[in-house]
């Protein structure tokens, strides 16, 4: 099944139709069938401008709480010589093939869908916050209004309906592409076939199904840098 | 100057609370302190007697107030039954959940064990006539001696005791996530300082539980240079692992925090932590082990405030180190001064309403039931 933005909305009205049995792929426990398909995205970083509008459509979207972030596009100022340029970085949750969140959650409540998709059962979690310490992405954090552990789930409610995560949606440049990895004539199978992509932390062997393409290594793991100036905690401390 | 600036990232906040700390803290000391009573009741040593009577203080205050952090670490206590009913045992965090009753459970029955033939014979506080009543009631008395079962109790605890040491090390070593705590010497390192601070307690408590004893603080001085010996040999082999890059990890995270001035304090701050009651051990092993002791104990926290709060402080991604400010409400300071007003609370009920200074195999019991005058149980 071959993603794009163009066929989500060609079979907007089918998959709707079929909205009972994308439900029943939500479920937990329940697989879907072999040869299914297998999310991932490709992130271009070439074609990030950095408008945050994947970070704001996500927290419309997924009524992340305020001073929560489920992706952010990290930014940074780089100086080589007389030239500066800016780098890009869309960071959301890997959902990677061996997630290292799943095994250490003491209730199960974290787990893997059959597409690929690493979620959250919210009325199992008990908000300990193991998972948080075992992503290697700090793509986790617990919910201060739930206290439970919270993610991204490539919009799974939004995947199962047939449309795009709202990330993906919002994006201006066309730099997250959404699809599935199975798939050989998806965007996302033919973008990976034709360029040499990445992924975060490849030494920590999770397996991540974001990939990036013209991200520098340096960029990959812990980024050596001058830190930011600014935390969310700052405004907290101020308005008390 | 570094020519990557990170212009907008995000800060996560620490997951893990100072509750944690303080559990982790509360169960080492618990457990430590467990094993400091074998020698006297297990094993029925005489001269070590006192000691283990003291170190059974010190391990049920701890035991009984170190899963309050745990469940207020959960955010929502009533939480806890999933652990029971939907456990995952791929999880250190779920065993965990098993072994925390298991040892508790171990050690009320040894606690009783032992304390069983005072109770039914120690002489209650003048005017405590319903406390007697109490103390005869509570030792069963329609039950035969039991005198296989302290060692028993001992072995069942001691087990689990072991269990927990071997979980709580496992459960934080296992996260590859944070080069600082995917290390084999963490789980060492938490239980030689756990033992280091239930040393340090049991002094403390020499102290504030009258007789006082020199002989055994001089016993206990001289543990507690060899436990802080321990640990500083642990925390030197793992910089040693780190600065030689023996290990790619341990290199990663010595690099991740040794750019920063308050690592450096905070690194040299431990090892004299560590080294300064060591040497004051044994310069002096008797009349120092009060102040040995709280050093000692403060050593055993500070060690877990910085593996659980400072670790939280590196981020996995971002730039540089997460500020970390203590709230004052109940998910920061007011979190830690009440598990230290509980703890108290349990020390001072403890020794008020049960015949400690009797505890101990049957024959020590009664030999201590003549000497105790009638206002012990109630100093504290």
């Amino acid at each position: 099944m071959s993603v794009s933005r163009r066929s989500f909305f060609s079979g907007l009205s089918a998959s709707l139709g079929g909205a009972v049995g994308a439900a029943e792929a939500a479920t937990p426990g329940i697989r879907a069938q072999v040869g299914g398909p297998r999310w991932g995205m490709v992130v271009d970083t070439a074609k990030c401008i950095g408008c945050q509008a994947c970070t704001v459509s996500c927290i419309m979207e997924n009524a992340v709480p305020e001073d929560s972030f489920r992706t952010i596009v990290s930014t940074y100022e780089v100086r080589e010589g007389d030239r500066t340029a800016m780098v890009m970085l869309p960071r959301l949750c890997n959902h990677c093939e061996d997630p290292p969140c799943i095994p250490v959650c003491p209730v199960g409540a974290t787990y893997q869908r059959a597409d690929g998709i690493v979620v959250v059962n919210a009325d199992a979690c008990v908000g300990c916050a193991y998972c948080v310490q075992a992503c290697p992405y700090d793509a986790r954090f617990i919910n201060h209004e739930t206290q439970k552990a919270d993610k991204c789930t490539f919009c799974a409610h939004r995947v199962d309906a047939g449309l795009l995560p709202a990330c993906v949606e919002s994006c201006v440049g066309g730099a997250r592409i959404f699809g599935d990895l199975n798939d050989p004539g998806s965007t996302v199978s033919r973008l990976l076939a034709k360029n040499e992509s990445k992924v975060l932390k490849p030494e920590m062997e999770t397996g991540p199904r974001v990939y990036y393409l013209g991200l520098d290594d340096a960029f990959l793991g812990k980024v050596e840098a001058e830190p930011t100036l600014w935390h969310p905690s700052h405004r907290q401390e101020a308005r008390s | 100057m570094n020519p990557v600036v990170e212009v907008l990232n995000v800060t996560r906040e620490a997951a893990w609370l100072p509750w944690a700390v303080q559990y982790f803290f509360l169960i080492g000391l618990s457990v430590g302190c467990f094993l400091l009573t074998l020698p006297g009741f297990a094993f029925a040593r005489p001269a070590w007697l006192r000691l283990a009577r003291l170190a059974l203080i010190g391990a049920l205050v701890c035991g009984f107030a170190a899963p309050v952090a745990l469940l207020a670490d959960l955010h929502q206590p009533g939480r806890f039954w999933r652990f029971y009913a939907h456990p995952n045992l791929n999880s250190w965090m779920a065993w965990g959940a098993f072994f925390i009753p298991g040892y508790l459970g171990g050690l009320c029955l040894y606690a009783w064990a032992a304390l069983r033939p005072g109770l039914a014979t120690a002489p209650a506080p003048a005017r405590a006539g319903l406390l007697r009543r109490a103390w005869r009631l509570a030792a069963l008395p329609w039950l035969p001696p039991l005198p296989r079962l302290l060692p028993l109790a001992a072995a069942w605890a001691a087990g689990f005791a072991a269990l927990v040491l071997l979980y709580t090390g496992m459960e934080v070593m296992v996260l590859r996530a944070r080069p600082l705590w995917a290390t084999p010497f963490l789980p060492v390192q938490f239980a030689v300082t756990a033992l280091a601070g239930a040393i340090g307690l049991v002094l403390v408590l020499d102290r504030l539980l009258p007789p006082r004893d020199r002989g055994m603080e001089a016993v206990l001085n001289r543990l507690l240079a060899l436990s802080l010996a321990a640990a500083l040999a642990v925390g030197g082999a793992w910089l040693a692992t780190g600065l030689l890059g023996l290990d790619a990890t341990h290199a990663a995270a010595l690099a991740s925090v040794a750019h920063s001035p308050e690592w450096r304090v905070t690194a040299i701050w431990a090892a004299l932590a560590a080294a300064v009651p060591a040497a004051l051990a044994l310069w002096r092993p008797a009349g120092t082990g009060w102040l040995s002791g709280l050093i000692a104990l403060h050593a055993a926290w500070m060690f877990r405030w910085t593996v659980f709060i400072g670790g939280q402080t590196v981020p996995k991604t971002g730039a540089g180190l997460y500020a970390y400010h203590l709230p004052l409400g109940h998910d920061g300071l007011l979190g830690i001064l009440g598990t230290g007003g509980f703890c108290l609370f349990l020390l001072i009920a403890l020794t008020a309403l049960l015949p400690w200074e009797a505890a101990g195999p049957a024959r020590a019991a009664e030999a201590a039931a003549a000497p105790v005058t009638p206002a012990a149980p109630g100093r504290a």
